[in-house]
């Protein structure tokens, strides 16, 4: 008797009830193409990256902070197996009032740099490493932070929503938030974004990808990419779904849009 | 936006070039481009001005092909847009329509991916009419309002035997409209949208109907007087809430039961002690004529595209009348009711007088009923037969 064909187990973070739509959505997309994928879904990303490392799930939706943090406990032989094409060429912007005439990172000095949640990688783990980058002093840059919805990476926008009104209404000079997450806010909220600039976009660097272990089967791996590649934003019976998850197109993802970050996070003290 | 515009007809892998009078914008441009799933390739400094290369992407907005060209615009007359002058210009109604199709207004391209519909009534044979266009726009300029267009000062002061012979014919009358609501406002969910005017049509029966129920309810109520909703009615109208088929229904409500009406209304009008109960009735049968005209266009077209239809109109009719075997004659209250309205007074010349106008009714409804049916398109004996077994109740 052959043996049934193996279930690929995907978690992912419930940050929003859409989730469920998401995967419902995806599932009969990969059943109909003889790939059995399920999903179990977290309430964080640290209780994630424990199931991927334990093995209780076979690939885990990561957030780009989630993903460095499992590679680190895999010991740096994680698989990267897709990501979206917003997930590549991700960038954090810095917005500011447009009277305050704010003209980029130096003007920080002394004044109040607003940030999202701290365990963010686009709003506030990359915004401080780049920022000092950019030699700004950050031990003369008072912190706003706002620690909402931790455990969530900043999935849920929340924190940068309360970014941009703080710098809306003057308790921040500037804030830094995904790039991404500004351009749905001012789509959303055009009044709350109407009187912001942007002042400043960091280099890019890669955002959320699926993560495996590495003894993960590999015909196994290799064919849910395969069927992850063509899902079509063209679809009728897909585009809901991709639309739900912000993707148009599935792109292979590598690791190389990650260094920025897992530097950061090491500095920083996420990383032990 | 505009560079959306710029954009979407452009094919994958076109660039546009824009100059950007901001450096704000311009770094938003990435993110924005990233999210609508196309490409910042370029962005370099041009004096004060930014230029910024952005490379559409692969993803349609739309899923449905390119829109076609604009197509004949509406004739007007004198002004006026009617949607027959349209269609003939543009495209008719079609015969058959996916029953799966959603709410896709006229000429309008449907996008993939919405979700299935599941319209039972699809055919253009099985809901139209070849004047429905015509009868919508009577009804939309033939709108009357219940409270403030009925003289409703005028029906105070009558003897009490009159008020309650009319508070009892206005909630026989009532009642019966309720009925005539209910029927067009459950086909109304059930008809595709590809056809617009039955959608329009039957919304304003529906309208009408309601209005109907107001007017003689608040005649019934407005000095305070009380009725009885009686059992008879209810088991006729209750019968005719049982057809699924919207020709059979047409048949049994719109020809039989409100051209019945046409002739209930009429005598109410003439023999109303007050006018407020004459305006109220003259208002409904205003609009019942509509209704009728409805009918007998609707089932004369059936009946001439396809003749069996016949077979299941009678068989409608008889399945009705199996259920109301029970029923020998309008309800003696009803009856009563309206030979005190036709009477005027209770001396017994007057009464019998109410009386032989209210046989002279009956007899002229049976009369027109018939005239009804052949209009419709039944032949003489089908007809007769109909009339015959259509329900004692009027409606």
């Amino acid at each position: 008797m052959p043996e049934p064909a193996r279930a690929l187990l995907v978690g992912a973070v419930a940050y929003h009830p859409r989730v469920v739509t998401v995967w419902e959505g995806f599932r009969p997309y990969f059943a109909e193409r003889g790939l059995d994928v399920d999903y179990v879904l977290y309430s964080n990303y640290e209780r994630l990256i424990g199931a991927l490392v334990d093995g209780h799930v076979d690939l885990a939706w990561n957030t780009n902070t989630a993903y460095v943090a499992a590679e680190a406990r895999l010991g740096g032989e994680a698989l990267v197996l897709g990501m979206r094409d917003v997930d590549a060429g991700y960038a954090t912007v810095l917005v500011a009032r447009a009277a305050d005439g704010v003209r980029g990172p130096a003007d920080l000095a002394g004044h109040t740099l607003a940030l999202g949640s701290r365990d963010s990688g686009h709003a506030a783990i990359l915004p401080l490493h780049f920022l000092e980058a950019e030699g700004v002093p950050l031990a003369e840059v008072r912190l706003l932070r706002f620690d909402t919805d931790l455990g969530k990476h900043g999935d849920t926008g929340d924190s940068e929503r309360r970014v941009v009104e703080a710098v809306a209404r003057g308790e921040a000079m500037a804030g830094a938030l995904g790039d991404a997450t500004w351009e749905q806010l001012r789509v959303q909220d055009p009044g709350e974004t109407a009187g912001l600039a942007v002042v400043w976009r960091s280099p890019t660097y890669s955002h959320c990808c699926f993560t495996a272990r590495p003894e993960l089967d590999s015909e196994l791996a290799g064919r849910w990419l395969e069927l992850l590649l063509e899902m079509s934003h063209d679809d009728p019976a897909m585009r809901h779904a991709m639309d739900l998850e912000g993707v148009k197109r599935w792109m292979p993802g590598d690791k190389s849009g990650y260094g920025e970050l897992t530097a950061a996070m090491r500095q920083q003290g996420y990383l032990r | 936006m505009l560079l959306a515009a710029v954009l979407e007809p452009a094919g994958p892998g076109e660039e546009v070039e824009l100059s950007v009078a901001s450096r704000s914008i311009a770094l938003e441009l990435h993110g924005w481009a990233r999210l609508a799933g196309h490409a910042v390739v370029d962005d370099r400094g041009d004096g004060p001005r930014r230029l910024v290369r952005v490379r559409r992407g692969g993803s349609r907005r739309v899923l449905a092909g390119p829109l076609p060209p604009p197509g004949p615009g509406a004739r007007l007359r004198s002004g006026e847009f009617h949607i027959t002058d349209w269609r003939a210009g543009a495209a008719p109604a079609p015969d058959e329509a996916d029953p799966a199709d959603g709410f896709v207004p006229l000429a309008a391209v449907a996008e993939q991916g919405a979700p299935a519909f599941q319209w039972t009534l699809s055919r253009r044979d099985q809901v139209w009419a070849d004047d429905v266009a015509r009868l919508v726009e009577g009804a939309s300029g033939a709108q009357w309002d219940a409270s403030r267009d009925v003289p409703w000062r005028e029906a105070a002061g009558l003897p009490d035997h009159l008020e309650r012979a009319v508070c009892q014919v206005m909630a026989y009358l009532a009642q019966n409209e309720y009925a005539a609501y209910y029927v067009p406002a459950r086909f109304l969910g059930q008809v595709h949208p590809a056809y617009a005017e039955v959608l329009l049509w039957l919304a304003s029966h529906v309208h009408d109907e309601a209005r109907h129920v107001e007017v003689f309810t608040k005649r019934s109520l407005v000095n305070g007087g009380r009725a009885y909703a009686l059992a008879s009615t209810q088991r006729s109208l209750h019968a005719l809430l049982r057809e699924r088929d919207f020709t059979s229904a047409a048949l049994l409500l719109n020809v039989l039961g409100e051209g019945s009406f046409l002739d209930l209304l009429e005598f109410v009008a003439a023999h109303a002690p007050d006018a407020a109960t004459a305006t109220a009735a003259r208002l409904a049968h205003r609009d019942e004529l509509r209704h009728v005209r409805f009918g007998l266009s609707h089932v004369r077209r059936a009946l001439t595209r396809d003749p069996s239809v016949e077979t299941r109109l009678v068989a409608a009719v008889e399945a009705r009348s199996g259920q109301l075997t029970g029923m020998t004659g309008l309800d003696p209250l009803v009856t009563e009711s309206l030979t005190l309205m036709a009477a005027g007074s209770l001396q017994a010349a007057q009464v019998a007088e109410g009386a032989r106008a209210v046989r002279d009714l009956l007899a002229r409804m049976a009369a027109n009923r018939v005239e009804r049916l052949r209009a419709a398109g039944l032949g003489e004996r089908t007809a007769r037969y109909v009339s015959d077994l259509h329900t004692p109740n009027l409606m």
